[in-house]
């Protein structure tokens, strides 16, 4: 296969279309990178209105008829921190042209309608729509309320923000909801407007499509807004936990939640990368991890405990439901099997089953159109792009001494708990 | 010898294979030009709702513990020498399994080693293992599997609807049982079960990606062992046409209350036909989907969010329908869903909502046929359901509006529904 790059169409927008017959659909995700900015609230709202409406397609009916015509289209827009970078992200996948009903493009019509609703979006005069704005914002808040409701991603989302408070990683979930409901149309342009400056665009395609076609149609940003400047992308790694910190929240939880940070000692995204995933997998990834095997097999405490490395902030998360009487024996089981992999005594075979199973894992990468925009979109920041194969021959070459090596720069930062009200549990 | 019969869609130009292996196992090929991986999937039509079945010859039906098909699926995975995904752990493949309310299926997708670790699947499978110490040890994880579940909230949701709704029939409860259930499960139960569901007439293989017909019959010729097929008749749990109760809630910490409603549709036959659940689907789609005037009165309004969504819920004795959400106030929403279901009874399914939906399920069926995974998991549905897996396409492309105004009429009966409520105490 020949080697992948991403093209950079203009200054800031990045291009890459990975062709192939062998799918029945093809994929299309438009991202736009901002660094952590007073505008966060604003994004988050942005994210959810510009999937829901538009100017041209101003209401849930026409803009939802419209994605039900291009053949029921999965249409999806989000936003999320890859480390410190926010990136919002519009994704559609649709049958291949071969399928069409009517002999018109599904992949041209498809591009438009992106275009369409990123370029006009659903405002006025350097205004979003009144009503839209207050129905978005609703519906914001009503989402970051609702974090409560899953109580394995809200232990984690406290962790965070309690973990990294005062890097712009811990998002302070209160604040955000604070800044939310002071928005209104105005700042949400204002937001807007930001994004289409400053952020770093990133498309990617893979599937049966014209590859130029869908270029071209990208092409222009520079032209069509005004000191259009990319900022810069910037990410804290802190290497060391001085200290480790506890903390603890009440809710009426049926099973507690124990959420571990870890700091990995990475001093950038690309830092010992390769060993640093493998140490990650064998201490709390697959089946075979020490994780599994210890603190759910052989102790019996719980049904989950893994852990997994998040490059772009260089820090590892544990995770695990428990009782909340068995906290200190799965906690001490947990930082155990840390000192297992810090002094080398993991086996050789936890070694081998954790590179047979993450390079047999990155082989198979490129089996989908979705899974492909996925790889390849997430090394857009690295030097160079590795295909799924190349993954995971750097995955192979990982020695047990650079694991061991990666362990000890290990420090564990937080450890924090969601349980039952007391006297509840006590 | 096994029987190979080639199955073809013009419109996917794709393929795949049937085959009636010689030891009695039905298998599945799908073969994937240029696919790196594959998926194998091993599957038994044995699930969390089969708790009373009778053995074709056998007079009086069985009654078993709840939970005891999901306990299963985590036991198989022992054996008395390395458990299974030890072995897996050598061949590279990512494994795992699942428990359904009609069916437990055993999985793993691999690049590397493919006839390797399908020869692992079916030796696991085939050799159960239990001793009262190793099922003493999972009553512990299993445990914390459904305390886990205690705590979310949308699964909850779902099961306070099916008990309001449902006075027998067993899909009222819990995959995984209760933590009092399972404490009843004994190594000679899970043999018991074992030797009743887990047999050449009550299973299947489906494989689908970068595989051949020639691999996966060489294995299967070592591996797979003819036994004894055993006709399996599942009870029909004859429910009243009513529901239990009308509104059931219960208090968990929730941001905001999270409803379902359910409309039980009054069945006399266990099974619908995949035309009508095709039906279904394009109907809840129709009439509450994301361009129906209904989702835009209840968005304008602010009575939902955009986690309301539909479902059409069926299996063996039981089929509903049912709509989801998040609201303070639920009760007006049930009042507006009814309100409009009443309206499209009177005036009927408008033609070009019909045809806009049947092209979005025309575009969803084609988006199918690119993930392996999907592939093999709805060969194994379509087969125990009595379906090919291509027909759906002919299916839909026959239904037209009146088909959805008649089922709308029959399969919707407002007196029979029911509403839980998650909410804050």
């Amino acid at each position: 296969m020949n080697k992948k790059s991403y093209i950079e169409i203009e200054k800031g927008v990045k291009f890459l279309c990975v062709n192939s017959d062998k799918f029945k659909t093809n994929c299309i995700k438009v991202d736009f990178y901002l660094p952590m900015s007073e505008h966060l609230a604003a994004q988050n709202v942005l994210a959810s209105l510009m999937g829901h409406t538009s100017k041209k397609y101003n209401t849930f009916k026409s803009f939802n008829g419209r994605i039900e015509s291009l053949y029921g289209a999965d249409f999806d827009t989000s936003i999320a921190t890859i480390g410190e970078k926010i990136r919002i992200r519009f994704s559609v996948e649709i049958p291949d042209d071969r399928f069409s009903l009517d002999g018109k493009s599904i992949a041209q019509e498809t591009v438009d309608f992106l275009i369409e609703i990123i370029k006009n979006p659903h405002c006025e005069n350097g205004e979003f729509d009144k009503e839209a704005t207050d129905r978005e914002i609703r519906f914001t808040l009503q989402n970051i309320e609702a974090e409560k409701n899953d109580k394995r991603a809200f232990a984690v989302s406290r962790l965070r923000q309690l973990m990294c408070q005062g890097e712009p990683y811990g998002i302070d979930r209160e604040k955000l909801e604070q800044d939310v409901k002071n928005l209104d149309g105005k700042k949400l342009y204002d937001a807007y407007a930001d994004m289409l400056k400053s952020s770093t665009i990133v498309i990617t395609a893979c599937g049966n499509l014209d590859g130029e076609m869908v270029k071209d149609k990208f092409s222009g940003f520079e032209n069509s807004i005004a000191d259009r400047k990319p900022a810069d992308l910037p990410t804290i790694f802190i290497t060391k936990a001085d200290k480790i910190r506890y903390f603890k929240d009440e809710m009426d939880v049926n099973q507690a939640k124990l959420v571990i940070g870890l700091r990995s000692g990475m001093e950038n995204a690309d830092d010992s990368y390769f060993p640093f995933r493998v140490m990650t997998d064998i201490f709390g990834g697959g089946p075979y991890s020490r994780l599994f095997l210890n603190v759910r097999e052989k102790m019996s405490l719980c049904y989950y405990c893994g852990a997994r490395l998040f490059r772009e902030k260089g820090i590892i998360f544990i995770q695990s439901g428990i009782e909340e009487e068995n906290y200190e024996k799965a906690l001490s089981e947990i930082l155990n099997q840390l000192d297992v992999m810090k002094k080398g005594e993991f086996t050789d075979e936890d070694f081998t089953s954790s590179i047979t199973a993450l390079s047999d894992a990155f082989k198979g990468v490129e089996d989908s159109p979705v899974a492909v925009c996925t790889f390849y979109s997430s090394q857009v920041f690295d030097d160079s792009l590795v295909s799924g194969q190349e993954y995971a021959e750097k995955i192979a070459s990982v020695t047990r001494e650079q694991i061991v090596e990666c362990a000890k720069r290990v420090s564990v930062d937080s450890v924090y708990i969601l349980a039952g009200e007391s006297g509840d549990n006590e | 010898m096994s029987n190979i019969i080639e199955i073809k869609n013009e419109l996917l130009n794709d393929s795949y294979y049937e085959i009636d292996h010689s030891s009695g196992y039905k298998i599945f090929v799908y073969p994937k030009e240029n696919y790196s991986s594959s998926y194998a999937i091993f599957g038994t039509k044995y699930g969390s709702i089969d708790t009373c079945f009778k053995v074709e010859g056998q007079e009086k039906f069985t009654e078993i513990p709840e939970g005891i098909a999901h306990f299963l699926e985590h036991k198989l995975f022992e054996s008395e020498e390395l458990d299974a995904f030890a072995r897996y752990a050598k061949t590279g493949a990512s494994a795992n399994a699942y428990t359904s309310f009609d069916k437990t299926c055993y999985l793993f997708s691999c690049t590397d080693n493919f006839e390797d670790s399908l020869e692992i699947l079916f030796d696991f499978v085939q050799n159960p293992y239990f001793t009262e110490q190793t099922v003493q040890k999972e009553q512990g994880i299993i445990g914390q599997e459904i305390r886990m579940y205690e705590d979310e909230p949308g699964w909850e949701s779902l099961f306070v609807l099916l008990r309001a709704m449902y006075h027998n029939h067993p899909v009222r409860i819990d995959i995984a049982g209760t933590v009092e259930s399972i404490s009843e499960i004994t190594a000679d139960l899970l043999y018991e079960c074992y030797n009743t569901f887990y047999n050449s007439a009550n299973m299947a293989l489906a494989v689908a990606g970068n595989v051949t017909v020639e691999q996966v019959l060489k294995v299967a010729d070592k591996m797979l062992k003819s036994n004894e097929s055993k006709k399996i008749e599942r009870k029909f749990m004859e429910e009243p046409a009513t529901v239990v109760e009308k509104t059931a809630v219960k208090n968990l910490p929730v941001s905001m209350p999270i409803f379902a409603i359910g409309f039980k549709e009054d069945i006399k036959t266990p099974c619908r036909t995949l035309k009508e659940s095709i039906i279904s689907n394009i109907l809840l789609d129709v009439i509450a989907g994301k361009t129906s005037s209904l989702y835009e009165k209840l968005l304008d309004e602010g009575l939902i969010n955009t986690t309301f969504d539909t479902e059409y819920f069926e299996g063996y004795g039981y089929s509903a329908h049912i709509f989801t959400g998040e609201s303070h106030e639920y009760e007006k929403v049930r009042e507006y869903i009814n309100e409009e279901l009443k309206r499209v009874v009177r005036e009927g399914v408008n033609e070009e909502d019909f045809d806009r939906i049947k092209k979005k399920h025309y575009g969803n069926f084609i988006m199918n046929f690119n993930d392996i995974d999907s592939i093999s998991n709805s060969l194994i549905g379509a087969y125990f359901n009595g379906d090919g897996l291509f027909e759906q396409l002919e299916v839909l492309e026959s239904i037209t509006v009146d088909d959805v105004n008649n089922r709308l009429r029959t399969a919707i009966n407002l007196e029979n529904s029911s509403m839980s409520v998650i909410k804050e105490a």
